[in-house]
This record gives C-alpha cells, structure tokens and sequence, in this order.
C-alpha cells in the first residue's frame, strides 16, 4: 500500500506534467482542468501516506554500479515534506486556474509546476544520496524554467539563469557528497551513514558536511548565496508561493535536517550552521524594510525566515526547525498568494503605489493580514508558536547568547516590516489611481484553506512530533502532547521576552513619525541594505570577469591557418618537453 | 554466418558499397533526380550492417573472448571499445543519414555525399576495430579523407572552403605526426601489430617521443587544445549531418586511435593517462569558455565539444592512470551520451538552419536571435534542441547528467587528490556551461517569434522523426543510466587491459 | 668523414620535414601550403622505409610507403580540387584572404 502511494505521489504530477503538455494549447480550459485534477490526486496520496511513516525502505529499484540502488522511504520527514509540498502545490495550482488565465503558453506553465511537485516528492522521499541530488537538480532546473516563463522579459530570464548557476554552483556541494560517501562506503545509502557515522573517515564526513551546508544554504537562499531569491520574483505569483516560499528552498532546511545526526559531531559545523542562519536571518530581515516592492519583501522575509530554521537546525532544534517549516509554508504560501491576487488586480508590484486597496478587496486583506501576524509572531498564529519554539532551542545545548539575542532583535525586525508592508499595501491614502477588484472564485478556494491553515496547524504539534520521533530514531527527538509543547512555550521566559521584543517592532511602525530622526540616521544603512550589502556587485563583478575573459580568450582563435600549425608545433614541444624533463620515464 | 565472417561484413560492408552508392546514385540522378536513390541505398546498406554487427557483437559479448579476423595484411579485433565506437558510429550514422535527405535535398552531389558518409561510417568501425599500428593510420587517413570532402561539401561558399582548407592542412600534419611515431615504433620493436608493440616497447627518449607525435598527431583529430583551431570552423561551415557525425563520433574516434596506439607504449611511461587529464582541464575551460560569448549556433555547438571532450578524458584518463573502471566506464557512457545529445543538437540546430534559411535559399548562418520564439512554430524542434542543450549542460534526468556523474564517482573513488581536484573542476565547468546552454533554451521559448522564424518553411517529417528517436534516447537513458551498462562495462575493460593488463 | 646511408637518409628525413613545418608555418599562398605537406609526408615515408630497413624488413617497409603514397596523393587531389575551388569563389589563393573563420 505503501509502496503504492509512494510511487504515485511522484509518479501522478509527473504524468500529469506529460498530459499537460500534450494537451496542447488550444485548450486552455482542459489544461486548467488536468493539471488541478493530477494535482489534487497527488496531494490526497501524500495525506495517505502520513500514517506509513516509519524509516525502513520500501523501494528498491536496482540500478547497481556506479548508480547504487534507487530507494524510497517514507519516513517523518519525508512524508511530511511530500505532503506540504502536493497540498500546497495543489493550492497553488488552483489559484493558477485564476491568475494565469488569459495567460499564453499554458502547457509549459502546467507541465513545469507539475514536474517540480513530483520531484519535491522525489527530493525528500527518496533515501539514494545520487537520486536526491537528481531530483535536487530537476527542482533547479524547474525553478528556472517558470521564473524565466515569461521569456521576453530580459529581467525575468536574468533572474531565471541567475537562480539556475547560483544553486548549480551550491548544489557541488551536495555533489562532492555524494561522491565522498560513495567512494567510501560504496553505496549511497542515506540511513546507514545517519545511523552510524562511524563508518565515514573523519575528513571525509567534514567535506560531506561542509559541502551539504554549501549546498543548503545555495537552495535555501541563505548567507552568502541569498541574491537570487530576490530576482527569482519575476515568476509567475503561483510558482513564488510554492517554490520559492512553501516547498524548495526548504529543500535545504530539509537536507541540514535531515544528515543531523551524522554532523553534529564534525567540529564547527554546527556553529557555522547557526552562523549562516543568523547571517541570512538578520541580513534579509534589514533589506525588507527598505524594500519596496511587495513581492522582494516578501522574498527577503523568506530568506530571513528560512535563516531561523537553519540557525534552529544548527542549535540541535530539529523539530523546532520542521515545525516552523511547516508554519511557514502555509503562513508564507498564503501571504505570496495574497500578494498576487493584489498584484493580479492592480497589476503592479510596487507598494508605493498602492495604499488604501483594502476597501475594495476586503478578503485579501482579511487573509494576509492573517498571514502577516503569523509572520511577524503573533500569539495564536501559527508561526508564533514555532517560532518561539526556534528560540528555545537556541538557549539550549549551550548554544553561544549572543546569537540568540541577534535572533530576538530580527523579530522585533520582522514584526516592524511585516506591519509596514500591510500598512502600506491596505491602509491609509490611496496613493496611485488603482482600479482594484477582489480574488477571483479560484484564487478564494486557495486562499480559504491556506488561511485556515494559519490559524490552526499549531494544534498539530503533538501528533507532528509523535510522527517525526517514532520514524527518526537516529535524530532523537521527543515525542510530546501539543498540550505539552504549548505550555512549554507559554511558560519559558523567552517567549515574554520575544512578544516584548516583536510589540516594540509594532510600537516603532506605529511612532514611525517620531522616529524620523533615527530613519535619517540610518540612511547610509539603507543605501547598502538596497545594494544588498555588496553581494549584487560581487555577483556582477563574477559575471563580468567571467565574459571579459571569455572575450579576450576568443582572440586565440585568429582565424589565420600559419597561427593554427604554429599552435600545433608548440603543442608538440611543449608535450615532448614535459615527458622528457617532466614526469619522464618511471 | 559465423561471428567472424559477420564482424568481416560489418566493417567491409559500408566501405565497398559505397563505390556503388555513388554509382548507382549518379545514374539515379540523371534519370530521375526526385527519388533521391543514394539516399535510400545507403539506409539500407546502413541497416544491414546493423544487422552483421549485432550478430557479431552478440557473439562477444556472450563468450566475451574478442574476434579476431584477418584478410591479406589487414588484421582486425573486435573487443569492447571497438564495440562501442561501432554502435555510436552505426546508430549514428543511419539517423544522420536519415536526416541529410532532406537537408541536402536542394544541393548537388547527393550521391557523393552519401557515398562518403557511408565509407566514413565503415572506416571508423574499422579504425576501432584495427589490430596493428599501420592499420589504424589506414583507417584514420581514409576517415580524414571521407570527412574532408564532406566538410567542404557546400563547395560554392568562402567560408565553407576556408573551413575546408584548415581542417585539411592540420589533419594532414597531424596524420605526418602519426607517420612519424609509426616509424619510431616499428625501428625501436621491429613490428607494426599492436599486441607485440606492448611486449617489445620498452621504456627509452625515443619511445617517448613516439608517444608524444601519437598524443599530437591523433589529438588533432580529437581536438584536444590548443590543436583544437580547426573544429569550430569546420563543425559550424559542415552541413549539419556532418556536425553531428564529426562532433558526435568521429573527433572520439581520433581519441580511440589515440588510445589503441598509446596504450600499445603502456610499459614506456605511466605518464600517458596523466597527460590525457592535463588537456581535460584545459579542453573544458577553454572550451566552456571560448562558446561563453559566441552567436553563431553551430560555433557555439562546436567549441561545446571540446569541454565535453575533456569530460571523457577525465574519465579515459583516470582509467589509464588508476585503473579506475567506473572512470573508463562514465568516459565511454559519456562518449554513447554526447553523442546522442551533441548529434540532437547539431541535427535540431540543422533543421531550424535548413528551415528558416537554407530552404528559403540563403546561405546565412544560423545565429541565436533566429531561436527567439522558435518553439511557437516549431515546438518539436524546440523541445529536441532544449533536451540535447540541457542535458549536455548535466541536467537531470537527462543522459548527461547520468554519464557525468558515472565520471565523477570513479574519479573520486581513486582517491587521488589530484583525480579528485579534477573532477571538482569539473563541476565547476558544469555550471559555467549553463551560463550559454541556458539563455538558447530561453530563446526558443519566447512568445515573440522572430521575424525569421515566422517566414520559415515547414519541418519535413524525416527530420522530426530523427529528432523525436534522439531524444527519447537522451531522457531513457537519462531515468535508466544503466541500460547503458552491457556496452561501456566491456569497454571499460577493454581500455584497463590496454593500459594495464 | 662519411656518413652511412641511414644517417644519410634520417638527415634528409628530418631536412624534409623541418622544411615542410616552416613551410607550412611561414607561407601565404594556398598551392605551396599543398606542396608543403607533400615534403612533410614524403619525409614520414622515407622515414618508414628506413624502418623497414633498419629492423631488417625492407619489403614491409616498402609496401608501408607504397600505402601512404596512394593515400597521400587522394590527400593531394583534395586539396588541389579546394584549392580550384577556393580560387573560382573567393578569387584568390592567398591565405590571408581566407581568414574570415575568427573568434
């Protein structure tokens, strides 16, 4: 039953993908209708599949050679993953039925958000360190095709390939690995090496630990890979929402997770996980406030959240991590959908243009205002209760304080922006002549859940921790009731302490006026925020010495056939001199 | 039919029929140029050999002891490397001659082309499958010649004879170079068969010398850099067929050459393999870099073959310098897959080529602002050229990725820091590549079709067809990478014994 | 001093190769480019039948040169026939006229 559901979890948007495309483009309404109903199967299989959870193999196809055994497991992690990523994925879908409607190219469009689902699925049930980098790589290669849909648009095909090499890049990281764990156990098997690290040479399990966090943090967007989330906004709203806010670049979060057992103990590693969380966290959280586009905000609150679970894996909080994860997907899935059903009504991005669209669009605002109190931290929200549960964590195993308090001032951060970004989008005086008009039925029937979701999946702590302790037993998490987790929240002095912080985040949103003196102050803050604290320019300087030296390189080729022969000879002395004088005889 | 008469008629088949191509094909094209009759008997002679070859090939893969068979003085061996080479060359080949039917339908001297093609296509089975070092020069220079012609077959444009001239000139020094070390050897041994060569060479200046005109001479067919300056003129001046058979198979087969005849001085120095990975990072950068900037598509293509000749010398190389079987083993799949893939692409960028150019009779080249939109009128094309660029880009679940990645574990099971620097290297090289392989993908897709694009002919069928079989193989092999085992498997083996056993 | 027949014959090899190189690397016209390589091939087969001489197989040696004599003349007609061909199209045989190919 299982193994069924497994393989059509995967199997089912991929064939959906296949449908799509054949369908053609002249029928638009069968495309709708094909990649919702595949989607939706695939969500349903991945909820069935919850109560399976446990860490044995159930799949094994035998590949052998160099390609080791592809398996699939469905453990805590995996099928809870597989299923954030199908049901928000079918949300996803759903609103697209909407928002992409006078939309040209459909197939392709379907086909992609399709062919990425099933390999999120892919990605994190399978237990083949070579499949999971496959698929690590299909979600890459997704990923760039939607951002870059529109292809006309120069940004958006930038932003597309900008993503593609950033993460490719990161992602040898994953690759070195893999490799390393193959060429010194001879199998790929992720559950042996979790459950005994033992078997790695010391050295070698730092390179793979190391090289994992490279790769992470590039998929995660983290410190210092971050600039391409913010330029993968050119996607079409629905693909931001699910693939750059709610499933793949928890994909790193997810790979951290997952290989913490066999890495807490390499010397460092967990520190520079911490590090490169609190770097990303607090980095992000600044450039938000000066932002002004909605959906950049959004991006940046994305790589800021996304820090806390990276900090919160590196302090040993497995399942405070996964839980806000989880949190986040749905809080962060529904604000990116919010944001496009503004986007898709006023058909711009830019806040200072909008204000006052609340009037006419009474339940998106209902909505994100929802999803915006769940991000900044707002008790019952679901993203206060993981979050405060991060910060727990990070006072625990005698984590160093001083990133604890970095991580208390980003929520103040990230209550502050989170209000100014309502504020400006909703409220106060229209600021451009707008012609807004509410969600469409399609993009309601995604919103409602999503928000529902929001404010309730707090409540499933309990039987989420119950889940990822019985099926990760090398991960040693706890099992407790949510009655348990609840209390211990409301009882640690920290949350105070957080809620102190995240009011005073609101307090100066709403005395902003009177800070105008500290806003000045910070102008040169802002100038480098809006820069992106230099990265931008390292990227640009990369990109540029890379086509300078391709240029000067190509006058080597001259064209003239004296030059060729010339080249020939000196290749023929150059390899004679280097046998002779060189590495010569044995 | 014994294996060996079988393996006899594989090789020699396409070699002596191909007189009779042209001849028939000539007096076709007199009586009646519309049915295009050389075509259509070379598919056949091609298929027949299919069928010789897959007797033969049966036949060693299930005792696993190599054919051998001698006529007058040529000697031949069939083992997994000959194999190997025979099938990419074989498959290759039909499907390219499949194509050029109607791509060169409008040209003149249909017949000699595919006569040519055809003893091109047997010589390199041949030259795979040649047993002594003089024969594998025969092999090589018939080879060289049948491509010459072909290269300059557009025999009425500049740039086409320019690229002609320069590919000749240097191959022609390269075969000397060859020449010379074949006069080396036979002084210093007394003997021309390869497998006497490996007992009698014995380390000394002169051997090393030998070695060193074979790594020149054949590298230049191989287009190892810096001899490399003569590939991107005539794989982008060739007609497409042409490309994809010169970049597909025949620049590996100079490396095969290379390999038989190095692997002959294994006991001369262990050098061999170390100096093959020296030009496989050089030949990826450069090659990377050098197709970074281009906008021609062909040339682009073409200087893309050198960084992908580089993955397969780091997968050769390794294997000779370790022993590394899954190195020799990801070399081989890599060379099966590039071929593919390289192939598809030459033959997608050959369609859109001969559709929004040459069969509106201009003789431009294809530049990549002729791919904006092109997918809006031709989207099997588009979706050809997207999978073959992609997948030489390493992207799964293509057969790039599969091929990398088989290179990458064996260089990293060696152990070697060096190996494994390399194949880091490599990575890198990987991702630079989609830095050019990416924005032609975005090209094809985008809404506003150039205006080129709107005026192009239709896409004759045959073309379609070659396209669609290429790139159902690209992605099979990419979801199933081991489907691909019972060929490079023997031919990795093959390549251990040459260096090692 | 005398100079025996093989040194004799291995200086004219390396003479005949030396030339065509710098031939090859030194002219501009595209017939004298063909003659070049005619040197450089002449050169490798004298080599082999010095080979064939020194290791006692003369014969061998011989029908070697034999070969590459009949393969080095098809080389020679190809080129010629470009050569017709580059003169008739681009009006020229000078070298320096067929280096549009570039970068």
């Amino acid at each position: 039953m299982a193994e069924l559901l497994i393989l059509l979890t995967i199997g089912l948007p991929w064939l959906g993908a296949l449908f799509c495309w054949a369908a053609g483009d002249r029928h638009p309404r069968l495309q709708h209708g094909l990649a919702v109903a595949f989607s939706l199967a695939a969500g349903i299989a991945a909820l069935l599949l919850i109560p399976f959870g446990k860490d044995q193999v159930l799949i094994t196809l035998s590949v052998g050679g160099a390609f080791g055994n592809f398996t699939f497991s469905p453990d805590g992690l995996g099928v809870f993953l597989a299923a954030v990523a199908t049901v928000i994925g079918s949300l996803a879908v759903i609103f697209s039925v909407d928002y992409m409607r006078s939309e040209d190219q459909l197939g392709r469009y379907y086909a992609f958000v399709l062919f990425f689902i099933g390999a999120m699925v892919g990605l994190v049930l399978t237990t083949n360190l070579l499949l999971m980098f496959a698929f690590w790589e299909i979600t890459a290669l997704t990923s760039y095709a939607l951002i870059s849909f529109h292809n006309d648009d120069l940004k958006a095909v930038a932003g597309g390939i900008k993503a593609l090499i950033i993460t490719q890049f990161g992602g040898l990281g994953l690759l070195i690995g893999a490799l390393v764990l193959f060429a010194n156990t001879g199998s790929y098997d992720i559950l042996t090496i979790i459950a005994n690290p033992g078997i790695l040479p010391a050295g070698a399990l730092a390179w793979m630990a190391f090289g994992c966090l490279a790769a992470g943090a590039a998929k995660s967007a983290q410190f210092p890979f971050q600039t391409w989330l913010p330029d993968a906004m050119e996607a079409p709203t629905p693909v931001s929402a699910l693939i750059h806010a709610a499933t793949m670049v928890n994909a790193g979060v997810y790979l951290l997770a997952r290989f913490f057992p066999a890495f807490e103990g390499v010397p460092g590693w967990r520190e520079a996980v911490m590090a490169v969380g609190m770097l990303s966290a607090l980095l992000a959280a600044v450039m938000a406030i000066f932002a002004t586009d909605l959906k950049r905000v959004l991006a940046y609150s994305t790589v800021s959240q996304l820090g806390y679970m990276v900090y919160a894996v590196g302090a040993g909080g497995i399942f405070a991590a996964q839980f806000h994860l989880l949190s986040h997907s749905v809080f962060k899935a529904l604000l990116f959908l919010g944001a496009g059903a503004v986007i898709h009504s006023v058909g711009t991005r830019d806040m200072r243009q909008m204000g006052g669209l609340g009037k006419n669009m009474p339940f998106v605002r209902l909505v994100f205002v929802i999803g915006a109190l769940a991000l900044a931290g707002l008790p019952v929200l679901n993203g206060f209760w993981s979050k405060e549960l991060i910060l727990e964590a990070g006072l625990a195993h005698g984590n160093p304080l001083w990133m604890l308090f970095v991580m208390l001032v980003v929520s103040g951060l990230t209550a502050f922006y989170s209000f100014r970004m309502v504020w400006l989008v909703f409220y106060g005086q229209p600021r451009a002549e707008l012609h807004a008009h509410d969600a469409g039925p399609a993009m309601k029937v995604a919103l409602a859940p999503l928000a529902i979701g929001t404010l309730t999946t707090w409540l499933l702590a309990g039987s989420f921790s119950r889940l990822l302790s019985e099926s990760l037993p090398a991960h040693q998490i706890a099992a407790h009731s949510t009655g348990e987790i609840l209390l211990e929240v409301l009882t640690a002095p920290i949350t105070l302490i957080a809620l102190l912080v995240i009011a005073l985040g609101l307090v100066c949103w709403w005395q902003r006026d009177r800070l105008a003196g500290v806003k000045r102050a910070l102008t040169g803050l802002q100038i480098t925020a809006t820069n992106s604290f230099g990265f931008e320019a390292v990227n640009r300087a990369v990109v540029l010495g890379a086509q300078n030296s391709a240029e000067k390189l190509r006058s080597t080729q001259t064209g003239v056939l004296g030059w060729n022969v010339a080249y020939l000879v000196i290749a023929l002395i150059g390899v004679l001199a280097i046998l002779l004088l060189g590495v010569g005889l044995p | 039919m014994t294996a060996n008469t079988a393996f006899l008629l594989a090789v020699g088949l396409p070699v002596a029929a191909s007189p009779v191509i042209y001849l028939i094909g000539r007096i076709a094209e007199r009586k009646n140029p519309k049915i295009d009759l050389a075509r259509w008997l070379a598919l056949l002679i091609l298929l027949a050999d299919g069928y010789f070859l897959f007797i033969a090939g049966s036949e060693f893969l299930t005792t696993h002891h190599e054919l051998l068979v001698s006529i007058g003085a040529v000697s031949l061996r069939l083992d997994g490397i000959a194999l190997l080479l025979a099938i990419a060359v074989l498959a290759l080949g039909t499907l390219v001659t499949m194509f050029s039917g109607p791509a060169i339908a409008r040209d003149s001297g249909r017949e000699t082309y595919f006569a040519l093609l055809t003893a091109m296509i047997g010589t390199m089975i041949g030259l795979g499958a040649a047993d002594d070092l003089f024969n594998l020069w025969v092999w090589f220079e018939c080879m060289a010649l049948c491509s010459y012609v072909l290269v300059a077959f557009h025999r009425n444009e500049a740039a086409a004879l320019e690229a002609g001239v320069k590919y000749l000139v240097q191959s022609a020094l390269g075969t000397v170079l060859v020449l010379l070390a074949i006069g080396l050897v036979f002084t210093n041994t007394g003997s021309l068969d390869l497998d006497e060569i490996r007992v009698a060479a014995q380390p000394s200046g002169l051997m090393l010398a030998a070695g060193a005109l074979f790594i020149i001479g054949f590298g230049v067919k191989s287009a190892l850099v810096p001899l490399h300056t003569w590939l991107p003129d005539a794989h982008s001046q060739a007609p497409s067929g042409i490309s994809a058979m010169l970049s597909g198979v025949v620049i590996e087969a100079g490396l095969v050459a290379m390999l038989r005849a190095l692997g002959a001085l294994h006991l001369v120095t262990v050098s061999w393999g170390a100096l093959l990975l020296g030009f496989a990072a050089v030949n990826m950068l450069v090659g990377n870099l050098m197709a970074l900037r281009q906008t021609q598509v062909k040339r682009l293509l073409a200087y893309s073959s050198l960084s992908h000749m580089g993955y397969i010398l780091l997968g050769v190389g390794a294997g000779a310098v370790i022993g590394s079987e899954y190195s020799a083993a990801g070399g081989f799949f890599h060379i099966l897959t590039h071929a593919m893939m390289k192939g598809l692409a030459f033959l997608a960028a050959g369609a859109l080529l001969y559709c929004l150019h040459q069969a509106n009779d201009n003789h431009n080249p294809l530049v990549v602002d002729d791919l904006n939109g092109a997918s809006r009128k031709y989207p099997l094309t588009a979706f050809a050229f997207s999978v073959a660029v992609l997948g030489l880009g390493g992207l799964p679940p293509l057969a790039g990725f599969m091929s990398k990645w088989q290179i990458f574990v064996g260089g990293f099971q060696t152990g070697n820091a060096w190996i494994i620097a390399l194949v880091v290297f490599a990575g890198l090289n990987s991702v630079l590549s989609l830095g050019y392989y990416a924005p032609l993908v975005n090209r094809l897709y985008r809404r506003q079709p150039a205006e080129i694009v709107e005026q192009g002919k239709p896409m004759p069928v045959l073309m379609t067809v070659t396209m669609v079989i290429l790139s159902l193989g690209v992605v099979v092999l990419g979801f199933w990478p081991s489907l691909a085992d019972w060929l490079t498997g023997p031919a990795a083996q093959s390549l251990l014994m040459l260096f090692g056993g | 001093m005398t100079i025996s027949i093989p040194t004799a014959v291995l200086i004219i090899v390396l003479g005949l190769v030396g030339i065509g190189i710098y031939a090859l690397l030194t002219t501009r016209h595209l017939i004298k480019v063909i003659v070049a390589l005619q040197l450089l091939v002449k050169g490798a087969m004298l080599a082999l039948v010095l080979a064939g001489h020194l290791t006692g197989q003369d014969d061998l040696g011989q029908s070697l040169a034999i070969t590459v004599i009949i393969a080095d003349t098809i080389v020679a007609v190809i080129g010629m026939a470009l050569a017709v061909q580059v003169r008739r199209v681009v009006g020229t045989l000078d070298l320096r006229s067929l280096t549009s190919l570039r970068r």
